[in-house]
Order: structure tokens, then sequence, then C-alpha cells
């Protein structure tokens, strides 16, 4: 069977900087997939040739069986800060990947409307996102990816501005709406307990070059509740992940400081 | 205590009303001589003449009509060149030594100029203002074109959105604001075109009114055409700002 995402020796430089060197994975339908590393990992530069927004410099993305080169409506991208249109409403920012399609039939709308309550944003469709607090934009935001039905969700740090019980909360609200659907998903993050409460699988990635060190198979049960965070099962997965790339984030942040 | 609206307006209220009072008291009392300084009472007699008998309409309609008409074609030409602007490196190119120029010039110095190629009629007052709105306008649309958010953009481009759409879904409305905000200076600067351009020579308007008021002495009709234009531009400028909540809401908090 054809995985639903294949990714084969998939290289990418800047100039003469190695941003990712040969990463290879198969994704299977309805799995959730995390990458965590240190900054300068290529874990966003990943994800962004996967959605098509980069190009790959050696190597090949396959979503079903065909190979991607540009952004399109089989993938949707949640950005970490949020995008969402100012001069929009809640409802039209969401709908706007169908819009762009040229998909705007009652239909579609409805469903919309169906995936703003999901998130969470019933009675809110026709606020501004000025009107909203940061969940809430992250919410539109997921939203607006879901809106387009994509075969693949890619998330790039979508928690990252968010306060720390706020991202909890987002965590287990997106693991709620994820049950629902079971969406296949590339959720990259730098949080690695929010990979592990998250994940069937968390991909930890390696700096100078970038590079698929380890890839962990999480054998929690599901649904999960964030009180499994504080079992030890739990915390031998963050404690084997942390020290993995520890090494790495030490240096990272030492060349930062300088 | 003073609190809220109350007391927002009282400070602004009070300093009108006495600086009004400062200057009746001022002119009346103290110059006491009409060919120097007319007082506030005496402008508002004389506006209220000049409404009588029809003249001060007619100086309104030729200087509203000149403004008009010059503001509609500058605003038309800059908004199409700042979007040429934005679109292509050619034409920017191109337009920006002349836009960069013309706007550093005062281009009212030329109203004589341009009375000796169209006239004294209401075709070189319209000529100036189209100078004076145009590069302001043109200016703030490049601009806007060109600050629109890169990742408003690249989120359309994940949803495989065409450049067209990128254009009316994200760029145009992005730069919405600065357009106006454009418009909203050429207001101003139109104003004063029309007046200066009017002193310079002229048959009729608000620029007639005021020289010819100059050239008799008769100060209360001078300050007549100055508080109208005066009036005239606090209700435009108004205007645009009640435009712009209703356009760009956004922008605002």
């Amino acid at each position: 069977m054809v995985p639903k995402l294949r990714i084969s020796h998939l290289g990418k430089t800047f100039s003469d900087l190695h941003a990712l060197q040969d990463v290879n994975l198969d994704v299977e339908r309805g799995e959730f997939i995390s990458v965590v590393g240190p900054s300068g990992c290529g874990k966003t530069t990943f994800l962004r040739i996967v959605a098509g927004l980069e190009p790959a410099s050696s190597g090949e993305v396959l979503l079903d069986g065909r190979a991607v080169h540009r952004p399109g409506g089989d993938r949707g991208f949640v950005f970490q800060n949020d995008s969402l249109l100012p001069w929009r409403t809640v409802f039209a920012n969401a709908i706007i990947g169908r819009e762009v399609a040229g998909q705007v039939g009652a239909a579609e709308r409805q469903r919309t409307m169906e995936l703003l309550k999901l998130v969470g944003l019933e009675g809110f469709e026709n606020y501004h996102p000025r009107q909203l607090s940061g969940g809430m934009r992250q919410r539109v935001n997921l939203a607006r990816a879901l809106a387009i039905d994509p075969e693949i969700l890619l998330m790039d740090e979508p928690f990252s501005s968010l306060d720390a019980q706020t991202r909890e909360i987002m965590q287990t609200e997106l693991m709620r709406i994820w049950e629902e659907g079971r969406k296949t998903v590339l959720f990259v993050t730098h949080q690695i307990d929010e990979a592990v409460f998250l994940s069937d699988r968390v991909l930890v990635f390696a700096r100078r070059p970038g590079r698929l060190l380890e890839s962990v198979v999480i054998e929690l049960p599901r649904p999960r509740a964030l009180a499994i965070k504080r079992t030890a099962e739990f915390v031998r997965y963050v404690d084997h992940i942390w020290r993995l790339i520890e090494d790495d984030v030490r240096a990272s942040v030492i060349e930062e400081k300088v | 205590m003073w609190t809220g609206a109350r007391d927002r307006y009282l400070a602004g209220t009070l300093s009108v009303v006495g600086g009004l009072l400062l200057w009746e008291f001022v002119s009346r009392i103290l110059i006491a001589n009409q060919l120097f300084l007319a007082a506030p009472s005496q402008i508002v007699y004389a506006i209220y003449t000049l409404a009588r008998s029809g003249e001060l309409e007619k100086h309104i309609a030729i200087s509203a009509i000149e403004f008009a008409i010059g503001y509609v074609i500058a605003a038309v030409i800059g908004i199409a060149f700042g979007f040429g602007m934005a679109n292509s490196v050619r034409c920017k190119q191109a337009l920006q030594p002349w836009i960069s120029g013309f706007y550093a010039t005062p281009t009212i110095a030329l109203a004589p100029l341009f009375i000796l190629w169209l006239g004294i009629g209401i075709w070189s007052k319209v000529l100036v203002v189209i100078f004076l709105v145009l590069f302001p306008v043109t200016i703030n649309t490049e601009a806007g074109l060109r600050t629109t958010s890169e990742r408003l953009i690249e989120m359309l481009k994940s949803f495989g959105a065409s450049r067209s759409q990128i254009f009316f879904k994200v760029s145009l409305p992005s730069a919405l604001p600065f357009i106006l905000a454009g418009l909203k200076l050429g207001i101003g600067r139109g104003l004063i075109g029309v007046v200066v351009a009017e002193l310079f020579g002229s048959r009729a308007g608000l620029g007639r009114l005021i020289a010819q008021s100059a050239d008799a002495f008769n100060m209360p009709e001078l300050f007549a055409g100055v508080v109208v234009l005066a009036v005239a531009g606090i209700v435009l400028t108004a205007g645009f700002g009640w435009l712009e909540n209703r356009l760009v809401p956004w922008t605002k908090d």
C-alpha cells in the first residue's frame, strides 16, 4: 500500500548551509507525527517543503504517491502566527481556502460553520480577529486549514505564542478535534512534552546538518488526558528525547548568546 | 471632578470661545481699525451679507468645481500610478524620479505658468490641484501595496492562490488605509492649490474673493473667505475620518 506521505532523500541547502540532509520518512494515513529539535535543525524548513512553500534541493515529497512541488488544496497549513486577515470576520477568514479554490457554495459554508463550532468558536463567526484572544485566533487558524478538508494537516509551532495554560488547553482541544476526523498531521514544535502528548510518533531532528536523528514511537493509550503528562511512562519518553537533543540545544543556545 | 465626554470637550470649547472673545476685544478695543483686523462678529456679518447677495455661493461653486475635478482626476491617476509602481519594477524605476522630484517641489509656484498656458478660467486651477494631490496619493498607494505583510501573502499562497487572488484578497485591502491616508493628505493640499492659483489670476472663486477684498482693504470679507475655506477643510477632513472608520475599521481601536 502507498503511504499517505513519503519523503525520500530530501535535502535542502541555503547557499552553503545544509539545512536538511537525506531525510527519509513514511507516514501512514491518520498518523499524528511531531517534529522536534533545536533551533536551526531545519524542522520548519522541512514542513515548508512538504507544504510546497519552499523548493527542495534534492529528493522528493510524495503525497498519496504524487510528487509535491507547489502549495495546493490537499495540504492545510496552520501558521505559527495566526496570519488572519484583519479586515475579515472569523467566518470569512475560515472559508478563504475554499474561496481561493472557487468553492463557496452552501455545502462549503455549512461545513465551515460546523468546523468553527468544532474548534469552539460557535457564536463568534461575525467577530473580527482584533476582538479575539490569542488562543481563539489560533482556533480560527486551525479551522481555516481544516475547512479545505486537506489530506494532511501541516502545523508549524501553532501554540508557541500562547501562554502556558492556554497552550495546554489548546493541546487537549487539538486532540479532541483530531479524534473527530483522524487527519494525518505533521506537527512542528520545540516543546518535547507537547510532541509526546499529541503524537503517535515523534521525529527527533539534529542540526548541522539538519537531519532526522531518531523516530520515537509513542505507545501511550488514546484518548489522552492532560494527567498523562505526570505518568512515569510519559516522563520516560520526554527524558529520552531530551537526551537525544540536549547537546545540540546547548550548542544552539550558546550560539544565540554569541 | 470632570469626567468622560464633558471633560474631553470642555477645555477645547473654553479655549475656542476664549480665543474668539480675545480676538473680538483686541480688534474692537485695542486696534479699532477695520483696515487691519476684523472682529469675529464683523466676519460673521460679512459672511451673512455675502451669502444673501448670492456672491458667496458663486465663489464657493467655482472653487468647489475646480477642487472636485482636480481631486478626482488626481486620485484616479495617483492610484493607478501607485498600482503600476508596486506591480512593475520597470514602471517604478521610470516614475520614481519624477514623483520624488515633483513631491518635493513647491509646484504651486508653477501656477502663474499654468495660467499663462490655460488662461484664468477653471482649468489652470484644476491643473494646480492635480499637481498637488497626485503625488501624495501615488506615494501612499505604492507604499501601501509594497508593505503588504509577507505572512499574509504566504498564508494565501499556501492555499494555492494565484497572483491576482493575492492582489485582490490581501494586497489591495491592506493598502486601503494607506490609500485613504494619501487622499486625506490631498484634501488640504488641494484646497491650498485652488486658493493660491485663484490669487494669481481668476474671475471668481474664494481666492478671487480674498484677493479683491485685500485690494479694497475690506478685512471682514477677506476673513469671510478664509473662514469658509477653513470650514470646508475641516468638514472634508472630518468626512474622510468617518469614511475611514467605515472602510478600514481594523486600523482603529
